[in-house]
């Protein structure tokens, strides 16, 4: 027998299975349902209110969770654990839905040369002369001037089909010619002017695509959306897990951003009136995850020790091949991965910042999840990557928000003691993301509020932000954890490299964290070092930019291609000294400029 | 022996100062103190008063850590005197603690081994990245009277699970009592899984490992 859910105030009725989980029959319909730990039941977004029909009750974990937000007892419950048992009428809150998120799309630029892989030539004339009668390709060959022409497999049929009909009409043709002058397809008339591409950020969270003029090498429109794999779970490691051993979900999770990236291209096509199958290349950057599920690979060995991807470098792909809407002959180019947790998207990020050419000791640091960390030196590059967990994107904090409407993104503590916060949006503050998050830690520290050791110094076990706005204890305890896994990921680069940290001459900072992280407040609680001068730069959203400059010059392909050859990587958790130097980063304490890693301390009784 | 020289002991513990605490250790063994009131009166105390600490939110990890070794490093001086003083050092359990396989990460498995043992807890520290049947052939041999699996992803959730069905398939789920813990782990996940125990932190699992041993005194 189905059941029918039927939504509030929509009307909307969506069948069900007996014993179903009501998320996955909302998910199944389209509803945008923020399943932010992968439906685990431990974050408690998606809570949806029971108007009318049989439920049984939650666990005890559940109406814990319940209580801390004030819901109502008994009519909200977790879509995530709720099976349906019978015809049920739910009402699914603002609050349970996936929020719009701000897409940072901006990096700072570079100069980038224009050589791109590929050219459009326009050739007058295909027809032979009648003293040397030869077949329309050879025509088209010696238009271009060429002494050679491989033709792609899958261009020769379009191409005859154009060619026989420029003979015929003797009107001009355009030979679209990729690396090693291979023919990838043959347009009508004379269109040299207009060749387009795609660069894509593909992020866990939110995805931007520039579509870019290869004949200037301008950037023509940006769009920006939400990766559609969010309704499988928040961070990179829920939608591993939804992938897991299970092909007909990372089926699924391909299709979602598919879609998503599909309908950025619908989107910059209808504003700047290109049409798709104008763009011949893509080069898309995500970390490993994200490109290996965008192409349908199985994930499964970055589930588990020893994280295994299938791939670092992927060869140039078919874009027919993908799944991604462009002309069918273009090529889909994907940034290499450098290892299993420092993906294309960090490779993007250090062709961005042309960080092997940057003078000095340079440190790269890209925040999220996981914090992925590359120092550059004059004699070597090195990388590692550290399990941060969501507490820098506003998950595991109890008033947490992603970097979305409504949350507090600045805190100013004045001089009279009071704290002025700052909303994205400018509307009323909900909650707080990762740089609101340090400006209040380090507003409560100044203010004695809380001891170095993270306790909290107030009668009152919570720190109020605003009259409805508070940190728990336990919200500064995973704010400790966090900073202390970057910060030892930091001292273990610096002692691997033997260097202090005034050796270093620049740090970067990247990513949407990055973009508004107050350089003197990131100082204070000690997640990053303080260095005088503007040594410290926000980079912005380099892993669009570097895939940007991966579209418009084969020569950075090549130096992208050449990084996960010349970086070593370091990995933490197996390290010996890792667990000491973790518990000794774990006090809000600044860097002081003259402390050397030590050796960690034993004491042998 | 005075009372103030029990409660200095206990203060070593709680503020984490191992080589103070095995000072008062030796100096009450050689001033003629048996080391079971050393234990019972001193050092046991402040390891509670630190567990009370934790919960309270007044301690973190630095400071349970450094307590733990304090702990560790007077039971070493006094774990030979009460083993030979016939005064028995009761053990309150056997415990054999790994993260399961295809896991690397083990801080908050280290913390959980270092607290048990500071409560008197035998603990057989197999590392992380432990292959399933390794946990249970340690406890065979070291006759353990708890499993403890640590996972920290919940890719490796499953492998908490496939002991226990290991061990119902081979007989011997009666033998040991098992308890579970790892970020991603909840009392549901538990409980769908049949374990006897479940604990979020370090000093839930001593209260946990408590409760369970008392639960199977005969």
């Amino acid at each position: 027998m189905r059941l029918i859910v039927s939504l509030f105030p929509s009307g909307r009725r969506l069948p069900a299975d007996i014993g179903e989980l009501l998320s996955d029959v909302l998910v199944r319909d389209g509803v945008p349902l923020n399943l932010y730990c992968g439906r685990r039941g431990v974050c408690g977004k998606c809570f949806v209110e029971i108007l009318s029909g049989e439920v049984p009750p939650g666990d005890e974990s559940e109406r814990d969770l319940a209580r801390e937000k004030n819901l109502g007892l008994g009519r909200h419950r977790l879509a995530c654990r709720l099976r349906v048992q019978g015809d049920l009428v739910v009402r699914v809150p603002e609050q349970a839905l996936i929020p719009r998120a701000r897409i940072l799309t901006r990096g700072r630029g570079r100069e980038i040369p224009l050589d791109p892989m590929v050219r459009k030539v326009a050739v007058r004339s295909v027809r032979p002369d009648l003293q040397s009668p030869r077949a329309l390709l050879d025509g088209l060959k010696a238009g271009l001037g060429l002494s050679a022409l491989r033709v792609v497999p899958e261009a020769l049929f379009e191409a005859a089909g154009v060619l026989s009909e420029a003979l015929e009409s003797d009107s001009p043709v355009t030979a679209v010619l990729g690396a090693g002058d291979e023919l990838r397809g043959v347009e009508r008339g004379n269109t040299s002017s207009r060749l387009f591409g795609l660069a894509v950020d593909l992020g866990t969270t939110t995805v931007a695509a520039d579509l870019v003029d290869l004949g200037t090498g301008t950037v023509i429109k940006t769009a920006g959306g939400l990766n559609g794999q969010s309704v499988f779970g928040a961070d990179v490691v829920s939608r591993i897990t939804a992938a897991f051993k299970d092909m007909s979900r990372a089926a699924a999770l391909r299709a979602a951003v598919l879609a998503s990236i599909n309908g950025l291209i619908l989107e910059l096509s209808r504003e700047s009136g290109v049409d798709p199958g104008e763009i011949y290349e893509t080069v898309v950057a995500g970390n490993t995850a994200m490109s290996h599920l965008f192409l349908g690979l199985p994930v499964d060995g970055l589930a588990v020790a020893p994280f295994a991807g299938v791939f670092t470098a992927a060869p140039p792909l078919p874009a027919d091949r993908t799944g991604l809407k462009i002309n069918p002959l273009g090529r889909v180019y994907l940034s290499p991965n450098l290892q299993s947790f420092v993906g294309g998207d960090v490779a993007a990020g250090l062709v961005a910042t042309d960080l092997a050419a940057r003078p000095g000791n340079v440190l790269f640091v890209d925040l999220g999840t996981n914090g992925e960390l590359v120092l550059k030196t004059d004699r070597t590059m090195m990388s590692t990557s550290t399990a941060a967990g969501p507490a820098f994107e506003g998950a595991s904090i109890s008033c947490g928000l992603p970097a979305e409407d409504g949350a507090v993104e600045r805190a100013v503590l004045r001089d009279d003691g009071t704290i002025v916060l700052e909303t994205i949006g400018g509307g009323p503050a909900r909650g707080v993301c990762g740089t609101g998050l340090v400006d209040l830690i380090a507003a409560f520290l100044r203010r004695g509020d809380l001891a170095p050791d993270g306790r909290i110094l107030r009668l009152e076990k919570r720190l109020a932000a605003a009259p409805d706005l508070f940190l728990t204890a336990s919200d500064i305890r995973e704010f400790q954890l966090a900073a202390a896994a970057v910060k030892t990921g930091i001292r273990m680069l610096l002692e691997a490299a033997a260097l202090n940290i005034e050796d270093l001459n620049e740090i970067l900072v990247a990513g949407a964290f990055g973009a508004r992280l107050d350089v003197e407040n990131a100082a204070a609680v000690g997640l990053l070092p303080r260095l005088p001068g503007d040594r410290v730069k926000f980079v912005g959203n380099t892993s669009l930019e570097g895939a940007r400059a991966l579209l418009l010059s084969s020569r950075e392909r090549l130096r992208a291609e050449s990084l996960p050859r010349v970086i070593r990587h370091l990995p933490l958790a197996q390290n010996e000294a890792f667990q000491n130097i973790f518990i000794k980063e774990l006090p809000f304490k600044p860097w002081p400029p003259d402390e050397a890693p030590q050796a960690p301390r034993k004491e042998d009784s | 022996m005075t009372k103030d020289i029990f409660s200095v002991m206990a203060m070593s513990v709680v503020d984490g100062l191992p080589e103070t605490a095995g000072e008062l250790a030796r100096s009450a063994l050689a001033g003629g103190t048996p080391a079971l009131e050393a234990v019972e009166k001193g050092f046991l105390p402040g390891i509670r008063k630190v567990g009370e600490l934790w919960e309270s939110g007044e301690y973190f990890l630095p400071e349970l850590i450094a307590s733990a070794e304090a702990m560790k490093a007077a039971m070493s001086v006094l774990r030979p005197a009460l083993e030979k003083g016939g005064g028995t050092a009761r053990s309150a359990g056997k415990i054999v603690i790994g993260t399961v396989e295809g896991d690397i990460h083990d801080i908050g498995k280290n913390l959980v081994a270092a607290m048990l043992s500071a409560h008197g807890f035998e603990v057989v520290d197999l590392g992380a990245d432990v292959k399933l049947v390794s946990f249970i052939e340690t406890a065979e041999a070291e006759k353990a009277d708890i499993i403890c699996l640590s996972a920290l992803l919940t890719t490796t959730m499953i492998g908490q699970r496939r002991l226990i069905d290991l061990l119902v398939e081979h007989g011997l789920r009666h033998r040991f009592q098992v308890m579970i813990g790892g970020a991603p782990t909840t009392r549901a996940w538990a409980e769908e899984i049949g374990a006897d125990g479940y604990a979020e932190n370090a000093n839930a699992a001593v209260r946990e490992a408590l409760e369970l041993r008392q639960k199977a005194a005969p």
